[in-house]
């Protein structure tokens, strides 16, 4: 008898293995496209991956493009890059924490992958890396910030020390300077992008210092950073959506970076037939609009006046033309 | 020197001191509920997922009831359900304490992250009006310099700490029934002999374990964040309680000073952060978290060698 279950056991486990090798089919043409959209942390961060999702939520209702989810969690990046491609058509990987892709994606040549954030560095061909120009966008938010500020000082708080986060506060600083050369900018890193407590924290521990204008670049730690000034009453720039909605008396304008807008170009050219975007690394910067300052709606109180948003107008066409050089911590 | 003075006058100021305060109040609650289970003879490392749980249900409550006096109530609630269920596995059935703390912490976070998006939607509370703890701003507290400052303005909670942990200070070592649960977990069998049932203390510092994370959640996210829940909040203090815990011997009143001095390490960093790399502020927690365990290692080394000198004196005497 306990042969036989061991038998059994034995067969059921070769079959499970079988099973696993079991090729998918290519997807033939009439059949919906699928992709998926893998984040390095998780959704409700009301910018960066919230804005992703917007972005393949509307190819699924525009294109009809089959979509499938999966949150890392900040954890098994390498494992949930490889689960996604094995099902899907296109894969959308949205972090910077995503470099095994360079050892991914040649193992799924029929597969095509889109790196946001950062960049391979050698071209993939199968490899579409989009990386922002955060540094410009960030400049114009410093701009605004020290135009609006009467202490002299303002913040900004990052979610760690890190190369990206890092890019927006040499564009913040610059974009103060070139208002008012005089300007102290002080910046705290949370050092967790979940923990709303520390984010608001830092940010008091940057009013203390004198800062009245604060940029949040935390994901949903940054929460945080709006508490703080609705408490402290101080102003707040929000970051990559536009996000003056969540506290339009405190967040005077929002520094925008269009993920889910440009994974939605990209995306849909590569069905419409054209996928020579693959292999290279596109910077979406100010020239297209997928990075740039948002205000909110007319509906919600403007703190901005009219005359700084023309300059800010005005020095984005300085930047796009090369007249100003941003600072960035990219090579 | 210049420069070294303004550095001194933002470290201590009254806006360090007003954060380790504030800083310290969530992970105190909780440390007080993991001192009742420690004493009772349980390892709890299941009170991150218990606060994460209360800051949840205390935003659910008060955003359904518009009131969050009953937002915390529920958390309450919940505490006593989830210090019930802690307690029907470790106590009744006998599992692996360490076990059901992993298994109850990922279930929290899995949990409130499902019901936050179920309920709120992807983006969270944001949008969704939820009432927050109130404030206490005491009008005597401003003619008293520099402590005034530090001690007024905070929400409700900060208050009621002071006074649970009194409570708790009390229960413990100045009530039979504290005396009771302190030998549940040091000498079971006599209690036992006493009549009196250890399995009983253990059930009840369960359940109140429960209750002070529910509520260390609730000040969390209703009275330390105006009624904002997000994913993973919790954000490891319930093991930074844990550690308060540990380092005090169980001490309501010296876990409290262990959870303040963590405050104030944290505050520290946010306001050095100008001078130290951002990487080596956030070790800070860490590192005392190290020098505290090598203390009480010492601790209770020189405590063994005390009383093992004691015994070979009363041998020789006899």
């Amino acid at each position: 008898m306990k042969k036989l279950i061991a038998i059994v056991l034995a067969l059921t486990i070769l079959a499970g293995m079988f099973a696993g090798c079991a090729k998918k089919k290519p997807a033939e043409s009439g059949e919906d496209v699928t992709l998926a959209l893998v984040v390095a942390g998780t959704f409700g961060d009301r910018s960066f991956y919230d804005s992703s999702k917007e972005g393949v939520d509307r190819l699924a209702k525009d294109l009809g493009v089959k979509v499938t989810t999966i949150e890392c969690n900040n954890e098994n990046h390498e494992p949930q890059m490889r689960n996604a491609a094995d099902k899907n058509q296109i894969v959308v990987c949205v972090g910077w924490e995503f470099y095994d892709i360079e050892t991914v994606a040649p193992d799924y040549p029929d597969v095509k992958f889109i790196w946001i954030d950062n960049a391979t560095s050698e071209p993939i061909d199968n490899v579409l890396n989009i990386t922002y120009a955060q540094n410009e966008g960030s400049f114009l938010a410093g701009y605004v910030a020290a135009a609006m500020s009467e202490s002299g000082v303002i913040g900004a708080v990052g979610g760690e020390d890190s190369d990206t986060i890092n890019d927006f506060i040499v564009g913040y600083k610059q974009g103060a300077k070139y208002f008012n050369p005089d300007i102290r900018v002080e910046t705290n890193y949370t050092g967790t992008y979940d923990d709303a407590a520390i984010g608001k924290e830092c940010a008091i521990a940057l009013h203390d210092k004198g800062a009245d204008v604060i940029f949040q670049i935390a994901s949903a730690a940054g929460s945080g950073v709006f508490e703080a000034a609705k408490e402290y009453g101080f102003y707040a720039i929000g970051v990559d959506s536009d996000q003056k909605y969540i506290a339009p008396e405190q967040i005077i304008c929002s520094m925008k970076k269009e993920v889910g807008q440009s994974i939605y170009t990209a995306v849909s050219e590569y069905l419409g037939g054209d996928g020579s975007k693959w292999g290279t690394t596109w910077v979406a910067d100010l020239s297209a609009g997928y990075v740039g300052v948002g205000y909110g709606d007319d509906t919600m109180t403007q703190q901005v006046p009219d005359e700084v948003k023309k300059q800010v107008e005005d020095l984005a066409k300085k930047i796009v033309s090369g007249e100003i050089t941003v600072d960035s911590t990219r090579k | 020197m210049r420069e070294l003075w303004s550095l001194l006058k933002t470290v201590i100021s009254p806006g360090t001191f007003n954060q380790m305060l504030r800083s310290a109040t969530p992970v105190a609650l909780a440390a007080m509920g993991g001192a009742l289970t420690e004493h009772a003879g349980i390892m709890n490392i299941g009170m991150d997922g218990m606060i994460l749980l209360g800051a949840f249900v205390g935003v659910i409550g008060s955003y359904l009831t518009a009131s969050a006096g009953l937002g915390v109530l529920a958390a309450v609630g919940l505490g006593v359900l989830v210090g019930l269920l802690f307690a029907l596995f470790v106590v009744k059935l006998r599992s692996d304490e360490f076990i059901i703390g992993c298994a109850l912490n990922t279930f929290a976070a899995g949990a409130t992250a499902y019901l936050s998006r179920a309920i709120f939607g992807l983006s969270g509370t944001s949008g969704h009006h939820v009432t927050s703890l109130p404030r206490l701003h005491l009008n005597f507290l401003n003619h008293i310099p520099f402590l005034g400052k530090i001690l007024n303005h905070h929400s409700v909670f900060v208050y009621v700490t002071w006074i649970l942990v009194l409570l708790m200070w009390l229960f413990v070592y100045k009530t039979p029934w504290g005396f009771w649960l302190r030998a549940s977990g040091e000498q079971p069998e006599t209690l036992r002999t006493a009549g009196v049932s250890p399995e009983r203390m253990q059930w009840l510092a369960s359940i109140l374990c429960g209750v002070f994370c529910g509520l260390a959640g609730a000040h969390l996210s209703l009275g330390y964040l105006n009624g904002t829940f997000t994913e993973n909040m919790s954000n490891s203090r319930g093991f930074i309680a844990f550690a308060c815990v540990i380092f005090s011997a169980a001490n309501p009143s010296k876990a409290y000073l262990a959870a303040l001095m963590f405050g104030f390490f944290d505050a520290l960093g946010y306001r050095l952060q100008g001078v130290i790399s951002s990487d080596l502020t956030a070790t800070i927690p860490y590192l005392i978290t190290v020098v505290m365990m090598v203390y009480v290692v010492v601790r209770s080394r020189r405590r063994r060698k005390k009383n093992l000198r004691q015994h070979e004196s009363l041998g020789n005497l006899s």
